[in-house]
């Protein structure tokens, strides 16, 4: 019954995204195009802050290099966005893996500040090599006239991002990168591949947040450092994850959709004391749920512990934990 | 001929100029129970450490079945059918104890894997906190769930550190109980523990360190009427 349940959710939640184009007004589909880019970066940030525990505030780097490649194959050899996108993607990707087995050596506080540097920097030759970049006057691409091809790709990359991160909580590989966060020498000794599982991780984060940069750039029309690697775009990715629970399938979903009907309630009504807003509603989410809202949920009963595959799996053998 | 499987060959360790082991060799037999025992800081866990690869000797050697593994990563030795249990519990506590069994089978699918896991619990008597978080156990619970964890990896070789300390006599009674039917099975107990009664009863072979020497060697008779044993301990 619960799984009929789940289907008959994530079936109108499909039907939902599929006719919100058709229906829905320039500007829904303009507030929801925002939306699934902060959900696909908040399940991107959540596989290596929330499963494997590294949490870090340089996520936007990798949004600052695939915006700027996107941008840069576009604009000067006229790149179709969404192919712009997915090499900006592997671009990201490309970055991360020496990035990863350097900056990965780093644990805790270190690793979190290093990548928070790392994005720093990145904003720095963004503005300083302006002969590539145009630096701080930006690069600007032919704004799409029609926003819902833009909607269906980002849409069809957040299923996609819901899906794996739910593969992975079904699998040995998320316990895995759960027993990193949880004791990685304890986790060491018992014999995960820690380093392996570490560096592959981060490059599997880096790849959509890289390719939602470029989506964001031809969203916007426009890119510059700013706006690239802005720390909002960080700090707001974090909260999400941290608000619906770090490390969980729902978790980014619960944060990404709460945080930002919240801000674009308080943007619309109250600007004076909106970004102050959002600061109470996050530390009161960190305060009263640290482990965040679905965490929340399966402490108190109301969501079941331990991942689906293996509760299924244990009651075929005999047994119903 | 008894064969040795783990062997500790002229092993030193120094912490910032103290000496926490010196020169120690040790021979560990095949299917057999093999204690260490030793006053707190004689260097039983620097041992316990070097042998799991957290730690790298200054000087000698450690090969378990006649290979080397001084310079091999704790994942590796691992590999080499070497599994651990931890002195102060170190379940992953934000996952059940099923998932925390489950998560680190290696060379089993899905099923197969919970199948051993729910094995071992039962052999363990503990099947009916499969579904309890990691945190949620009690001391003495944590201490058989680590010792089902490692036997999820189907070792060769069982290192247990300090499984008996802080329980029950009850449940030492249990381990003792699980550690002999392990043996039975052909693994092999290396382990490190302060509590002298199942240690001189249980052991095969009982070493004893003090001050990172080792002092003595032997049954657990010859090692109990030691003259440096008494010393070391009264």
């Amino acid at each position: 019954m619960r799984n009929r349940g789940a289907l008959a959710i994530v079936g109108a939640a499909g039907i939902a995204a599929l006719v919100l184009p058709l229906l829905g007004s320039d500007y829904a589909i303009s507030f929801s195009i925002q939306l699934l880019i902060f959900l696909i970066l908040a399940y991107s940030w959540n596989l290596i802050g929330g499963y494997t525990g590294y949490t870090h505030f340089g996520q936007v780097g990798f949004f600052g290099i695939g915006a700027y490649v996107g941008s840069l194959l576009i604009f000067h050899w006229g790149v179709p966005w969404y192919l712009a996108a997915a090499m900006a993607g592997f671009a990201g990707a490309a970055v991360a893996v020496p990035l990863g087995g350097a900056m990965l050596r780093l644990k805790g506080p270190f690793f979190a500040i290093g990548m928070f540097g790392l994005a720093r920097v990145l904003e720095a030759f963004a503005l300083g090599f302006d002969s590539i970049t145009q630096g701080g006057t930006g690069i600007y691409l032919k704004p799409l006239g029609d926003l819902r091809p833009l909607y269906y790709v980002v849409a069809a990359v957040a299923a996609i991002m819901v899906l794996l991160t739910w593969r992975l909580d079904n699998s040995r590989l998320g316990l895995k990168l759960l027993a990193i966060r949880e004791d990685e020498s304890a986790a060491e000794s018992l014999g995960i591949p820690t380093t392996r599982l570490k560096i592959g991780t981060f490059v599997a984060s880096a790849v959509a947040p890289a390719a939602m940069g470029a989506l964001y750039a031809v969203y916007l029309g426009f890119i510059d450092p700013p706006t690239a690697f802005a720390p909002n775009i960080e700090l707001t990715t974090i909260a999400m994850v941290l608000l619906g629970g770090m490390g969980t399938v729902l978790g980014p979903l619960v944060g990404a959709v709460a945080l930002s009907v919240v801000n674009e309630v308080l943007w619309a009504n109250y600007p004076q004391i909106y970004l102050a807003s959002v600061g109470v509603i996050i530390l009161l989410a960190v305060l009263f749920t640290p482990r965040g809202l679905v965490n929340l949920g399966i402490r108190g009963g109301w969501l079941p512990a331990g991942r689906p595959l293996f509760r299924r799996l244990a009651q075929r053998a005999g047994q119903t934990p | 001929m008894t064969e040795i499987i783990l062997t500790v060959d002229d092993v030193s360790k120094r912490f910032a100029g103290r000496v926490a082991l010196d020169s120690v060799s040790i021979d560990v037999a095949r299917g057999s129970v093999t204690g260490v025992i030793g006053p707190n800081g004689s260097g039983k866990s620097t041992l316990f450490n070097i042998i799991a690869g957290t730690l790298r000797p200054d000087q000698g050697r450690v090969s378990v079945a006649g290979r080397d593994i001084t310079r091999a990563s704790a994942a590796e030795i691992c590999g080499l059918g070497v599994a651990r249990t931890f002195q102060i519990s170190r379940l992953f506590a934000e996952m059940t104890v099923l998932e925390n069994l489950v998560a680190v089978a290696r060379g089993l699918d899905d099923r197969a894997a919970i199948a051993l896991a729910l094995e071992l619990l039962e052999f363990l008597e503990i099947a009916g906190i499969a579904k309890k978080w990691g945190s949620e156990l009690s001391y003495g619970q944590r201490k058989l769930v680590e010792i089902a964890r490692a036997l999820m990896l189907q070792p060769k070789i069982m290192l247990l550190d300090e499984p008996f300390a802080g329980i029950n006599p009850r449940l030492q009674n249990r381990i003792v109980g699980h550690l002999k039917a392990l043996c039975a099975k052909g693994i092999t107990v290396f382990f490190i523990d302060h509590e002298m009664r199942i240690v001189l009863s249980e052991c095969d072979l009982v070493y004893v360190l003090a001050e990172g020497r080792l002092i003595a060697r032997g049954d657990p008779n010859s090692v109990r009427n030691d003259s440096k044993v008494l010393e070391a301990y009264f």
